[in-house]
């Protein structure tokens, strides 16, 4: 059974190299993200003693680093895919399979986010040595522990809510990048990955902070900066756990109906 | 014994949004479009022993494919009752899955960047075939389908012959009990289709594989089945021996002759329709019943060296089912 899915991971893995220079680019793009917005906010924090939103200089840069790996972390996929795949009818090679399409999916996924993190380590390491931010590093235990189970709850999020998304050629068969790529607009912003969320007024933050966005990529950076501590960390946690736990069913839930209304069409 | 397929007033109703043509027909249909429902099925039944192989034909859009995908759990009915190897299909249990496949030759599942053996080692995985079995399996494949040669090429520099015959292997491995084909040969030429043809054949028979196929190729249904199933707008029109529904649609029978020196064509005519001249061969179509006597007469009033009597080709009786569709 799990051999299964690490012979999906294992392909995809395979695959992924296939296309080297589309990797590549990918990579490219993510780097020059962080070059720009570590710019912008070092020369925010060119006076050292500055103090912003509760940020000097080395919890910003740290926050921007942070960002490169976490990003590569839960924010690359390959079930972006899955929409084309519904409304092109390719559905039908998996649904004659042995195999759960959802968890297909998610495997596929596991090894994409194994490459890039792989990758984002390299390049951060290789930008530390450029760039020479100061760097915080977490040292109490309860803080990393945090850091490390919202960061696996944080993947699962945004990978159920990519799905989410992906089914929606299921009633809409051209609907498949547009609303995918309105979703990823929407959650590069109110996740975090642009600037800290904590530069929004406090009743935006508030809203923001029951939507499940903001435990994408922000939370978890706050996590491990320090910034997120007891039981303000476990309501984070809890919040988290919820979103997660209530996307599953929700996925579940559309895909069964979705089954029912797909047409096989074009194969 | 045990029934491998029992379909029982299978319908199937899909919703479909109409569409006026042109620029002004685009625009209207984003704010108001009319939805109606098609019959894609309207209760089909028929039912397979384990082990048989039936030829399901019908012209495009009859709904064949349709039923295929019923059959193989991607699609819901509307309505009906469907029963294979002793599941309802739909419910998609693995174990079902495991016991079925379906091959449509337009279609393909192969990884097109990587070699074929990576789509093989996953299907492995997937289908929780036995390390020897299937080794065993995949020999027995590569040596019948003879393509030991492009498995480690990346499949998109195949053919399309090279590659069908892998798909056939990726579709197989896991040896189903159930096979729906659909299509198998569409783009193959001769040989390549004979080879698929040759295969299919004796997978049935070694593995007592029960095997629906679908194909325009009148060759393949000819060769590989001896009870056809033919549909047409969504209902069963046909279900019997190949040879039965020769005998009830065929209007004529065909005599091949071979002529010495040269015929007179309007004398000719008179027996029968001249379908072909190329001298010395003559083709003629006479009517069914009066075969014997054309025949006969023939060879008396020609300077004929050879003579046969031959069915109607397969695609002509089924145009005549279709009445001139086809």
């Amino acid at each position: 059974m799990r051999k299964k899915y690490f012979s999906v991971c294992r392909i995809s893995f395979i695959q992924e190299l296939a296309y080297r220079s589309k990797f590549v680019v990918e990579r490219l793009q993510s780097v020059l993200q962080v070059f720009l917005i570590f710019f912008l906010w070092d020369s925010v924090f060119s006076d050292p003693s500055r103090e912003v939103f509760g940020y000097d200089r080395a919890k910003i840069l740290t926050y921007v680093f942070g960002l490169l790996i976490v990003k590569a972390i839960v924010a690359s996929t390959k079930a972006s895919d899955v929409s084309g795949i519904i409304s092109s009818g390719e559905l039908t090679n998996y649904l004659l399979k042995p195999i759960g399409f959802v968890k297909y999916w998610f495997f596929r996924d596991i090894s994409a986010r194994g490459i890039h993190t792989a990758f984002a380590v390299v390049e951060a390491a290789i930008l530390f040595v450029i760039l020479k931010p100061p760097f915080f590093l977490q040292t109490n235990l309860m803080s990393v522990v945090g850091f490390l189970v919202l960061l696996v709850m944080a993947m699962i999020i945004f990978f159920l809510m990519l799905t989410l998304v992906s089914f929606i050629p299921f009633w809409l068969v051209e609907q498949t990048w547009p609303p995918i790529f309105l979703f990823l607009s929407i959650s590069e912003v109110l996740s975090g990955a642009v600037f800290p969320l904590d530069v929004f007024p406090e009743a935006i933050q508030k809203v923001l902070y029951l939507s499940p966005f903001p435990y994408l990529i922000f939370i978890p950076i706050q996590v491990y900066l320090g910034k997120v501590v007891g039981m303000e960390l476990i309501r984070s946690l809890l919040t988290a756990g919820f979103w997660m736990v209530g996307l599953m069913i929700a996925v579940s839930w559309v895909w069964q109906r979705g089954l029912v209304h797909y047409r096989a069409e074009g194969r | 014994m045990e029934r491998a397929v029992i379909v029982e007033r299978l319908t199937k109703e899909f919703e479909v949004r109409e569409r006026r043509p042109g620029l002004s027909g685009a625009l209207t249909s984003i704010f108001s479009s009319k939805t109606k429902m098609v019959k894609a099925l309207k209760g089909v039944s028929f039912s397979l022993d384990e082990g048989e192989m039936i030829g399901f034909i019908g012209p495009n859009g009859a709904g064949k494919t349709t039923t295929l995908k019923i059959l193989s759990g991607v699609l819901h009915p509307t309505q009906g009752f469907v029963q294979v190897a002793g599941y309802t299909p739909w419910e998609r249990r693995h174990d079902y899955l495991r016991q079925i496949s379906l091959v449509m030759g337009q279609k393909n599942q192969l990884w097109w960047d990587l070699p074929a053996s990576e789509t093989f080692e996953l299907n492995r995985a997937i289908y929780e075939i036995p390390e020897k079995v299937y080794k065993r399996s995949l020999d027995e494949l590569i040596e019948v389908l003879k393509v030991e040669k492009y498995l480690n090429t990346p499949v998109r520099r195949l053919s399309l012959g090279q590659r069908m015959r892998l798909e056939l292997i990726a579709a197989l491995l896991h040896k189903p009990k159930v096979i729906f084909l659909d299509e198998p040969t569409i783009g193959l030429d001769v040989v390549a289709q004979q080879k698929v043809r040759d295969f299919i054949r004796q997978y049935n028979k070694k593995n007592k594989a029960t095997v629906i196929l679908t194909s325009h190729n009148m060759d393949d249904v000819a060769d590989l089945a001896k009870r056809v199933v033919v549909i047409d707008k969504g209902g069963i029109v046909f279900d019997g021996a190949l040879s039965d529904l020769v005998g009830r649609f065929a209007k004529k029978k065909i005599i091949k002759i071979c002529v010495e020196g040269s015929v007179d064509y309007k004398k000719l005519e008179r027996i029968g329709t001249i379908e072909e001249a190329k001298m010395p061969l003559v083709t003629l179509s006479v009517p069914r019943g009066a075969a014997k006597m054309a025949a006969a007469e023939l060879l008396q009033s020609f300077p004929i060296e050879d003579l046969t009597i031959e069915e109607e080709p397969l695609e002509s009786v089924i145009r005549q089912v279709f009445g001139g569709k086809g």
